[in-house]
């Protein structure tokens, strides 16, 4: 679906879909707080602007913002997002052990933690890990490459 | 992993732009490429080596301190 939408357009369509979610989120909160959905489209109209003009500079920042990121921004990107992952991973970790030994809720951190496992068990099983080639039994036959 | 990336683009006259054009990576990588921080994967080792018209292992050499096996 996002191959439709222009490079340039893809990042702040997906930040303007997540800023309406939260927004709608407070509002169904609704209460004394219902304007801070307000709040939040205020908050994403500035943050999908900012990242709409950072997507048009000749930076390394732009290419990510705009999509059109090359093989070697692809990989720093994969590289900060499994950091950001681990980061995530251990303050879901400190925060469930806390709940439990306060006696709080605790589900959520662990429901957290337990989808975050399935992701990257998903992601190994997605990209290969594991997947055997059935070995060539005529190796042995194969003429040597650096024969004539 | 040196390479003459540099080398081959200033003997053409071209800019880092223009390379980057051609070979579908931003400018960055070009220069990232060319000052050895980033090492290209293979397809775009061949792309750049085929752009020079050089052969690849004469576009990029390991160093002899890396290249030793183990």
């Amino acid at each position: 679906m996002l191959k439709v939408i222009p490079p340039r357009l893809r990042k702040p369509a997906l930040y303007t879909l997540a800023g309406l979610v939260f927004a709608a989120a407070w509002l169904i909160h609704g209460g004394r707080t219902w304007w801070f959905s307000i709040v939040v489209l205020v908050a994403t109209a500035a943050r999908v602007a900012a990242v709409y003009l950072r997507a048009g500079k000749d930076t390394d920042e732009g290419a990510l913002a705009g999509s059109r990121a090359d093989e070697r921004l692809q990989f720093l990107n994969a590289r900060a997002r499994a950091l950001a992952g681990i980061f995530a991973g251990t303050a879901t970790f400190i925060a469930l052990s806390v709940a439990v030994a306060a006696g709080r809720t605790w589900w959520p951190y662990a429901a957290i933690l337990a989808v975050a496992g399935l992701g990257y068990l998903f992601g190994l099983s997605n990209y290969g890990v594991g997947e055997q080639d059935p070995a060539e039994e005529d190796a042995d036959d194969a003429p040597s490459p650096v024969m004539s | 992993m040196r390479n003459r990336v540099r080398e081959q683009r200033r003997q053409r006259g071209l800019s880092q732009a223009e390379v980057a054009a051609a070979l579908g990576v931003s400018r960055q990588t070009v220069i990232s490429i060319e000052s050895g921080r980033y090492l290209p994967s293979l397809p775009l080792a061949f792309r750049i080596a085929r752009f020079f018209d050089v052969p690849v292992d004469k576009m990029f050499d390991p160093d002899e301190e890396e290249a030793g096996p183990c």
